[in-house]
């Protein structure tokens, strides 16, 4: 091998590179950075080897570093000369035969492709791969890399970093043998500054600028520093810009060097990137055999050395001076500056340090010039910036978008949303130093300012995308324990500042925090912040300060309700079941007890929780499903199968007398208090009961005949039978509770008789007033709204149903109008304007509805209804959409296109939400919100009216019945608080002694569904459209739970 | 004008501070003319009275018994005073904390004891883990220091106290 | 030849010596600003944080230990930020060791009692950690009580810089960080000490101390160490 020292053993050694790049035979390159070794590229890589050898094939077998879709990983790069370069994705030893097959027969995998790439702007070069294969997608037009830009990776991924000659052939080292002959530094300080290339180690400070600093400084020995130090948790850029292209940082340094009149270079990298250090080893190797690195850099008489030192693993040593300390020998904490190392740097000397990604930017900026630069990101913070993306999203992996791309992209677009379907929550930024950012401020640019304005950082570019699944007082205390943890110690607001927001962060996560501490942490976060000694200490109140800020909602209810909704905080929940119901059942307790063959028992363990077990045991959304650990074996416990089970069993039972008369045993004594609730629907009939069970005289009003709201006005008998209904308001009757029937209220009676005649009085009138859609055509007969329908059929009253029915909605309301409608003899097409993942309506009953026969159509949303000479409908027209934008909820925003989808019909039934009419209570004192609902406290539900409780679809709007029935059971909990003064809750609720031990060998069985009748059979009658579970696949399902509510100290 | 109601406690602390509570001389005149001292060492009473209007403090709480007491004492009265170091910072009788309660025990009750070799269990009250100032268990509305706080301190509080203001001691006594 | 500036401090204009330190040249105006890990002669590390003070036009607070004065500085040293802060430094302090003061050598000759008086401190907000840390009675002159340790790191300072035997190190990080004698040696076992007893001169608490002396009965001189220091240019 040659040194290179001037133009033509230059380009002899790119025209060598380019020949292994581009082959006269087929290439393969295996990305092998540490992302594609961990996913398996080694064993693919010995495979292809392996079978090449074996097979005698002419195809080359290379490896390289990393294209950035980790979520796809092993990637592997095939190419048949003339043809475009493939990336194939998830490729397993086992795929080997087959691509060589393939590509033996001068063919592409196709079926194994992630992308093709026609040619590369490697900005420093370009490579032309080929044409054709026009069935696999450009790379940039698979949504992961849609509005990527490649320049800090620009290489990564399609050379070998180990080979110093496919660097060269991509243009590697032209910006350095440029510089060099022009002998410019001023001018190429200049470009920096121009170009506006700042920082990308996070404070984006101006790079230019600093290096003027050293350029000026006037002394023998200067410095420069590359930070590889990179210790975010969940980022890795750094990493893979080493492990992919070791060269480009080398030139970045080198004319760094050559600019500031440096002549020494050093590499402080994290020891725990083995890959990255003997890449990084073996390149300047290499740059100095070829002379590219040394006494006499190509042959021009400038001398630089570039050494490496890997750091021990000290989070600190990423700030400049603890990295400085560290490199001298000493313990890395930080020093103020002033002096800064400019001045005064390693060993005294004038020092320069960038991140990794700045030096990557410099040879891009000399070869094209500042102004190229600065066409991409935004005019404060050109260029592009290299984010990890990682957490609950589909696609991970390293993003180099530009500066100022909305957050949102990164998360939807780029990410895919959620991998569960569950709403993102909140985006961490800049790693643990970095702040939360809420879902509703996804809009924001992300660049240096607009994120510090949010209270976040840029930071090295850790991007953590959360859902409904993360507790922020958890992810909190997460990052102040690794701060804390990596705190130096010497300076005292970080120190012992963040040892006690620990402490407090603890006590909050064990629900043990009080009001006075959320004051205490964002005193102690504020003074942290304020005045400690480095950007450590500075920044790590960031996640504490911006979870308080965006969702002190949670923190509240840390506090106050002992609930951690996300189920993370393991002290305030019993199980993840249990914590998701919203009446927090007992589940594992009733499913040991049915183990157990305690029926009975079983039955009061569940009436107690919940009043209404056979109807909510059919028509609960069941939340719990999707929070069942066991899902991760195979699939969830059916708990609210198992529920029915119990309750059907004692209500169908000759024991029923008897059971009642145990839980009537349970009642406390007779208080003498009053309580007056307002709704004989789920919530008002949980509430009455707890409030009798608890000793209190209770009456019910309800403007209907009969108990039981929505559950036996709105639900189809299909769905809910009658007698399965009135067999538990008999229980609840039984227990003392009394009904006025057919008095509204304040109809019949106003709040202010309540008032005088009642202790407390809790409202929980339901959601009876149709929402209206406002389109041409609603007032032709025909046209009508889904609950008043649906209550006509269940008071069986004569409906006029045309043949053709379109029901337009998309949930619950919905889907029953519907089945219901099919029920009557008519042909049923449901319109939802967005697509059906998005349905609020339960899965179950969409598929349902489709097996009876009822026809969908999504992204259809309603233009006019047309009608006929006798004002009669006769058939709906609908703007077909695609789907725009993510909007605030984190769905897809319907976008109305020109086509138009004409459906004949004669009767319209909209299902598109209902709500409460409130009328009644803007007279009566009650605070209304903007929204239109009842406000409460949010904790004890108590209205602006003393004496007045409200919950249910009066402070939430349309809802469904267990969370209904949650804020049914708290305003009981929370009314007996207030009429007696002290906290009873527990003692009501009857111990049980039942197994408390994990069990050994937890049913292996699969989950059982509950039985459907047969589609077209159950769609002509009205009866039960499906059948509980038997006692044995009830007992097996009981079986299958692993109980999660036994903790280690348990047994 | 009724006399305010004023009561004293002694948790875990040397009687110190009611020693120096004794030292501030002719103030205790204008004390006992304005207040009835209605529980604490100094008198006889056994039941800590309903409503009282300020109790004094003394002492660290470092067993069941003290901080079951600290909660119902706070329960029944207006202000709460931690009255001298033990109370505010838990001093002295904190210097235990950082040895386990079982290992202390046996070092004083086995290893150092010349007769019944064992830790008492009847009639005396379980150790808390750590040996904790007031405010660290129930809300504190003043702050004495001193070991023992100054005569003069105490008998500023006290007089400011009687007169109906809180008395501000910001910089006025020593820390520590 | 260093020359004459003027500089603002709580609105009085100051003269104050070009290149001197905010702080040094505050107390030579005589204006209080609160410090503890600052020793005049020693280096400045800028660890206590008490020091911290606004200047006119910069958005963050510095410390005035390790800022150097500028003609025409606006500086403020006192206002309601910066007094809840320095309390709550002070109240950290406190919480993190075992300062049971009542049974120290050096009650009511503490920098950190005297601190904490003056600044207001009447309780510490935080739960106190209770951490078990050695004390250190090896040395025949002298000892070492790490429950009073505020790790100012005066000691390590002022034995590498002034006496220059660098028999004092802090190890470990955060919480943890501990003061140490040479590599974990017991002080008494110590092979560079020349039993000076600079660093105890030093120490603003009772954390070095003398043998022999009783409550209350060590006081401490660390004006000739600044002076020696001074005289022999160590830190200007």
């Amino acid at each position: 091998m040659t040194k290179i020292t001037d133009l033509s053993t230059f380009n002899a050694v790119r025209e060598a590179g380019m020949a292994k790049l581009l082959p006269p035979n087929p290439r393969i390159a295996v990305g092998m950075g540490t992302c594609g070794s961990g996913n398996g590229a080694e064993a693919v890589y010995h495979a292809f080897a392996d079978a090449i050898g074996q097979r005698g094939l002419s195809i080359t077998l290379a490896r390289t570093g990393c294209f950035g879709f980790c979520a796809a990983e092993p990637l592997v790069n095939v190419w048949i000369p003339g043809k475009p370069l493939v990336i194939l994705q998830r490729v397993q030893p086992n795929d080997v035969g087959f691509i060589l097959d393939e590509l033996s027969a001068g063919r592409v995998p196709a079926g194994l492709a992630l992308c093709r790439v026609d040619e590369w702007d490697h900005i420093t070069g370009h490579v032309k791969y080929g044409t054709g294969l026009q069935e696999i997608p450009l790379w940039n037009e698979v949504p992961f890399f849609k509005g990527q830009k490649k320049i800090v990776l620009r290489n990564c991924g399609l050379i070998d970093p180990t080979d110093i000659e496919e660097h060269l052939a991509v243009g590697g080292y032209q910006a350095l043998y440029k510089v060099l002959i022009d002998s410019n530094p001023v001018s190429i300080v200049e470009s920096i500054k121009l170009a506006k290339l700042r920082g990308r180690g996070g404070a984006g400070f101006q790079t230019g600028s600093k290096w003027e600093y050293l350029q000026r400084a006037k002394t023998g020995q200067k410095y420069l520093i590359c930070n590889a130090d990179e210790g975010d948790p969940g980022a890795y850029m750094n990493r893979n810009e080493i492990e992919s292209d070791p060269h480009s940082l080398i030139e970045g340094m080198i004319i760094g060097g050559f600019v500031t009149g440096a002549t020494e270079g050093i590499i402080y990298v994290r020891a725990e990137y083995p890959l990255a250090v003997h890449r990084l080893q073996a390149a300047i190797q290499q740059a100095e055999e070829y002379g590219l690195l040394g006494d006499n850099i190509l042959g021009r008489g400038f001398k630089f050395h570039l050494q490496m030192v890997e750091g021990a693993g000290a989070f600190v040593c990423g700030e400049e001076t603890a990295l400085i300390r560290s490199l001298e020998g000493k313990a890395g904490r930080p020093t103020p500056r002033p002096p800064y190392p400019a001045e005064s740097g390693l060993f005294g000397k004038p020092t320069n340090i960038n991140n990794v990604e700045t030096w990557y930017n410099v040879a891009p900026i000399v070869v094209k010039g500042p102004a190229w630069f600065a066409e991409t990101g935004s005019p404060k913070s050109p260029g592009t910036k290299v984010f990890s993306l990682v957490g609950k999203v589909l696609n991970t992996g390293l993003v180099e978008m530009p500066l100022g791309t909305p957050l949102k992209t990164f998360v939807y677009d780029v990410g895919g949303g959620t991998t569960n379907g569950r709403a993102v929550k909140a985006v961490q930024t800049g790693g643990p130093s970095g702040g939360c950012i809420p879902q509703e401020m996804f809009d924001t640019p992300v660049d240096y300012e607009s994120l510090a304005q949010l209270g976040s950082i840029m930071g090295s570019g850790g991007m953590v995308v959360m859902d409904e699944d993360n507790c922020m007082v958890d992810v909190a205390r997460y990052f102040i324990e690794f701060t804390h943890s990596e705190s130096c110690g010497k300076c005292i607001p970080c120190r012992v500042g963040l040892d006690k927001s620990l402490y407090y962060l603890n006590r909050i996560t064990k629900g043990k925090g009080t009001e006075a501490d959320l004051a205490t942490l964002d005193d102690l976060s504020r003074m942290i912040r304020d005045t400690s000694l480095c950007g450590l200490g500075q920044t790590a109140p960031n996640p504490v300060l911006t979870t308080m800020r965006h969702f002190r909602h949670e923190f509240e209810d840390h506090i106050r309700a002992s609930r951690c909704r996300a189920g993370v905080c393991e002290d305030l929940a019993l199980s993840p079941c249990e914590n998701s119901c919203p009446l927090h059942m007992n589940i594992p307790r009733f499913l040991q007890l049915l183990k157990e063959d305690r029926l009975e028992d079983a039955f009061v363990s569940v009436v107690m929780d919940n009043p209404l077990p056979a109807s909510t045991g059919r028509v609960c959304q069941h939340p719990c499903d999707d929070r069942c650990r066991r899902s991760g074996i195979d699939s969830s416990v059916n708990m609210r199968e198992v529920h029915r089970y119990i309750a059907d069993s004692i209500y169908n039972s000759p024991r029923f007398p008897d059971v009642v008369a145990r839980v009537a045993t349970l009642r406390m004594a007779p208080t003498g208090k009053r309580c007056a609730v307002v709704g004989a629907g789920p919530t008002g009939l949980a509430c009455a009961f707890y409030l009798r069970m608890l000793g209190h005289d209770v009456m019910v009003y309800d403007s209907n005949p009969n108990a039981g709201g929505m559950l036996r006005y709105a639900l189809p008998d299909y769905r809910l039978p009658k007698e399965v209904l009135d067999r538990e308001v008999e229980l609840i009757r039984l227990m003392g509770v009394e009904f006025t029937f057919n008095a509204a209220v304040p109809a019949v009676i106003s709040l202010n008789d309540l008032d005088q005649r009642y202790d407390a009085v809790f409202l929980a009138i339901g959601t009876w007033k149709e929402s209206w859609v406002y389109l041409p055509g609603t007032e032709l007969t025909g046209v009508i709204p889904a609950l008043p329908f649906l209550e006509a059929v269940s008071k069986r009253e004569k409906v006029p149903l045309g043949k053709r029915v379109i029901v337009i909605g998309g949930g619950n309301a919905a889907i029953d109008s519907a089945r219901t409608a099919l029920r009557l003899g008519s042909d049923v097409t449901i319109l939802y304007r967005r697509e059906r993942k998005d349905m609020p309506a339960i899965p179950e009953e969409t598929e349902a509805a489709e097996a009876e026969g009822a026809k969908l159509a999504f992204l259809a949303t309603p233009h006019r209804i047309l009608g006929g000479a006798d004002g009669r409908v006769s058939a709906i027209e609908a703007v077909r959409t695609t789907l725009g934008e993510y909007d605030a909820s984190g769905r897809r925003r319907p976008i109305p296109t020109d086509e138009i989808v004409r459906y004949n019909c004669d009767t319209v039934i909209l299902a598109v939400g209902e709500s409460v009419d409130i009328d009644f209570a803007k007279a009566s004192g009650l605070k209304i919100k903007e929204n239109g609902l009842i406000e409460v406290d949010r904790f004890t539900l108590e209205t602006s009216r003393p004496k007045f409780y409200a919950g249910g679809d009066l402070i939430t709007g349309a809802s469904n019945v267990s969370n209904a029935m949650g804020y049914g059971k708290k305003a009981a909990r929370n009314i007996d608080k207030r009429l007696t003064g002290v906290k009873r809750w527990r003692e009501l609720i009857p111990a049980f002694t039942y197994n408390m031990a994990v069990p050994a060998h937890p049913s292996d069985a699969a989950r059982h569904h509950v039985g459907e009748l047969d589609a077209e059979e159950r769609a002509r009658t009205f009866s039960e459209a499906t059948v509980g579970l038997t006692t044995v696949e009830a007992m097996e399902e009981a079986c299958r739970c692993l109980r999660c509510d036994v903790r280690n100290g348990d047994h | 004008m009724s006399k305010a109601k004023v009561a004293t406690v002694w948790l875990d602390g040397c009687s110190g501070c009611h020693m120096s509570l004794l030292d501030i001389d002719e103030v205790l005149i204008d004390v006992v003319q304005k207040a009835d001292i209605v529980y604490g060492p100094l008198v006889d009473a056994q039941e800590f009275p309903e409503m009282v209007d300020v109790t004094l403090v003394e002492g660290a709480v470092s067993s069941q018994d003290d901080l079951r007491l600290i909660q119902k004492i706070r329960s029944r009265s207006k202000l709460l005073v931690s009255l001298g170091d033990c109370a505010v910072t838990s001093n002295v009788p904190s210097m235990r904390n950082n040895i386990p309660t079982k290992v202390l025990l046996e070092r004083a009750y086995v290893q150092g004891a010349d007769v019944n070799h064992r830790p008492p269990t009847d009639g005396v009250p379980t150790l808390l883990r750590h040996a904790v100032p007031v405010h660290e268990v129930v809300k504190v509305d003043i702050h004495v220091p001193g070991c023992p706080p100054k005569a003069d301190a105490i008998a500023f509080v006290v007089t400011e106290l009687l007169s109906g203001r809180k008395p501000e001691l910001a910089g006025k006594v020593k820390f520590g | 030849m260093p020359s004459k500036i003027s500089i603002r401090i709580d609105g009085e204009l100051i003269n104050a010596q070009s290149g001197a330190s905010l702080l040094d040249a505050a107390l030579a105006a005589g204006k209080f600003i609160p410090s503890l890990c600052h020793m005049k002669g020693l280096s400045s590390v800028g660890a206590c944080r008490l020091c911290v003070v606004e200047v006119a036009g910069v958005g963050r607070l510095l410390p005035a230990c390790t800022t150097p004065v500028q003609d025409g500085m606006n500086v403020t040293t006192q206002n309601d930020k910066l007094r809840r802060y320095r309390r709550t430094i002070l109240e950290l302090l406190f919480a993190e060791r075992n300062h049971v003061c009542a049974v120290c050598v050096s009650n009511n000759h503490c920098e950190l009692q005297a601190l904490a008086t003056r600044l207001g401190v009447t309780s510490v907000r935080f739960p106190y950690t209770f951490p078990r840390v050695a004390v250190d009675l090896s040395h025949r002159k002298f000892a070492q009580d790490q429950n009073r340790c505020i790790l100012c790191t005066r000691c390590v300072r002022v034995c590498a810089e002034v006496e220059g035997a660098h028999v004092w190190n802090v190890v470990s990080r955060g919480v943890g960080s501990r003061l140490v004698c040479e590599l974990n040696r017991n002080w008494g076992d110590s092979r560079n000490c020349t039993s000076c007893g600079k660093c105890v001169q030093s120490c603003p608490t009772g954390a070095l101390a003398e043998k022999g002396f009783a409550v209350e009965e060590m006081t401490k001189r660390p004006e000739p160490i600044s002076r020696l220091a001074n005289l022999r240019g160590v830190h200007s």
